[in-house]
């Protein structure tokens, strides 16, 4: 199965409601808690990240017939600049109303990398293209 | 488990307001019976109260029947049973008028609840990530049957209730006794071996307080059982654990408010919190079903009662409170059969209006869809559709 969600710049408001509706999905499929774990955590982790950093974007998420979740997020801009330091625990270029939320306190893609079985990102002004894979 | 709520057809006006209540999407109506899947239900207490009509119950043993098969009968009393009462002395007026419904010995066990709440403390500070209580066997429920990925996040400890029933038994080991709680709440029901069937349990029998208060309130006299509770755990079950407000001990009372956070536990959201202290009912343990008065007041009852709560706390060792939990999984279909059932039950469901009504009977449209893949329901289960009112409202 397959689902597109759409993220939009700084609307904290509606922020991780993907995150929750996937969750749950997974809930009912009855995948194994420790994989669930794993994608609940990395899934919001980057939801958050697109509301926070981008120019907004979309979550795709899809589940194979053998339980395996792939996860894509695309936005639109304006990339990260340097993605090793990005990827570095503590590291943050969150914005000052981002902070105030409670969000933006770095750790968010070395979380991520950690949760996931594979990891890619790529990222250029026009956008950052985030895949994660669950087994 | 033998069924918890039972239902009586006879009374039922067949409106769906248990249905619509169930935190947990458990109860369903087909051909006009209620039926409450135990794999979901997580005995807690809202559609008992929520039928207008009685016809959900919840029975507890019947003194009469299981007294005379003991030689010594021994009732625990729940702590909260204190926020009923006006003073200490009235307390122990009532214990002393429980003894008179045919029992031995009247026990409680404060002094466990108030050892475990002082270790959960301590441990949860010094063990890494959130920690939640183990005491409110509702909340255990529901995160067994739908936060399955908390599970190991609960503490490993027994219910003081049956902890102390063990030690009841380590005491009479030579005598024939029978073990009773005497119970606040639904969940507290479900821990005993009868009426519902929990055989691993040290408890022989679980009474609810309204089933036996009618009785219990006749024998009361001034004649008092010399009975002591101790302070630490009398003031848990009304306070944040100790009284003290710490950003890392959290107590959350209610459905819902429990739901909230476990959810912000799932996407690991709460971070500087060490312990959490869910309830089920409002005010917990003293917001239970089966007491009498009312949680609002019934704080306050106790807080007054706190100075003469002079009782010892106990003092365990390991083998004595720890219980490890092992998740066992029900289903043992493969991931590849469950996401083709999962994959047929989205195209039934795409078929359905997805109002979620309840008038056919089950809580929402993907109860329904998952009732017609198994094979349960004829696909015109819907009445809905069947009226021909879909297009029209959409």
């Amino acid at each position: 199965m397959k689902k597109i969600y759409q993220v939009l710049r700084d609307n904290y408001e509606d922020a991780g409601q993907a995150s929750r509706d996937i969750k749950s999905t997974l809930k009912s499929i009855g995948l194994d808690p420790k994989v669930l774990k794993r994608v609940s955590i990395a899934c919001y982790e980057a939801e958050i990240n697109l509301v926070i950093h981008s120019y907004g974007g979309t979550i795709t998420f899809q589940v194979d017939d053998n339980g395996i979740v792939c996860l894509n997020f695309d936005d639109v801009g304006p990339g990260i600049l340097d993605i090793e330091k990005a990827m570095t625990p503590g590291f943050s270029t969150a914005s000052k109303k981002a902070r105030e939320f409670g969000f933006g306190a770095g750790m968010g893609l070395d979380n991520m990398k950690k949760c996931a079985s594979t990891f890619h990102i790529t990222s250029s002004s026009e956008g950052t293209h985030l895949e994660m894979r669950f087994e | 488990m033998k069924e918890v709520v039972s239902y009586l057809n006879s009374r039922c006006d067949h409106c769906i307001k248990c249905l619509k209540s169930c935190p947990t999407d458990a109860i369903s109506i087909v051909n006009g019976k209620v039926i409450i899947d135990d794999e979901k239900c997580i005995y807690c207490d809202v559609c008992v109260k929520e039928c207008p009509t009685r016809s959900l119950k919840v029975q507890g043993s019947h003194l009469n029947e299981t007294l005379h098969l003991h030689d010594y009968n021994i009732v625990l009393i729940p702590t909260s049973l204190l926020s009923d009462l006006k003073s200490f002395e009235e307390f122990q007026k009532i214990c002393q008028a429980v003894l008179s419904l045919g029992f031995d010995e009247v026990e409680q066990y404060s002094d466990i609840e108030g050892f475990l709440y002082k270790k959960a403390i301590d441990e949860s500070h010094r063990k890494e990530g959130v920690w939640l209580t183990s005491f409110c066997p509702t909340i255990n429920q529901l995160i067994e049957k739908n936060y399955p990925t908390l599970y190991e996040h609960i503490l490993p400890y027994d219910y003081p209730v049956e902890i102390k029933a063990r030690k009841m038994r380590e005491k009479y080991k030579d005598k024939n006794i029978g073990i009773y709680s005497l119970c606040e709440c639904v969940g507290k029901m479900t821990l005993a071996k009868h009426p519902f069937g929990n055989n691993e349990s040290a408890i022989d029998y679980a009474l609810t307080i309204s089933h036996v208060f009618p009785k219990m309130n006749k024998l009361k006299s001034d004649q008092k059982y010399p009975i002591e509770m101790n302070r630490y755990g009398v003031k848990s079950n009304v306070e944040d654990l100790f009284g003290n407000r710490s950003r890392s001990v959290v107590r959350v009372e209610g459905l819902n408010q429990s739901k909230s956070l476990l959810e912000l536990i799932e996407f690991d959201q709460i971070q500087h919190v060490d312990l959490v202290a869910m309830y089920a009912c409002y005010q917990g343990c003293i917001g239970g079903h089966y007491l009498w008065s009312n949680p609002f007041e019934g704080c306050y009852n106790i807080e007054s009662m706190l100075d003469e709560c002079t009782g010892d706390i106990a003092s365990l060792k390991e083998e004595e409170y720890i219980k490890m939990r092992s998740f066992d999984r029900k289903d043992m279909l493969s991931m590849k059969e469950r996401m083709a059932w999962f994959n047929r039950v989205n195209e039934v469901l795409e078929t359905l209006p997805q109002f979620d009504c309840g008038a056919c009977g089950f809580a929402n449209c993907r109860s329904l869809a998952q009732s017609v893949v198994d094979g349960k329901l004829s696909e015109d289960a819907c009445v809905v559709l069947r009226k021909g009112g879909y297009h029209e409202t959409r």
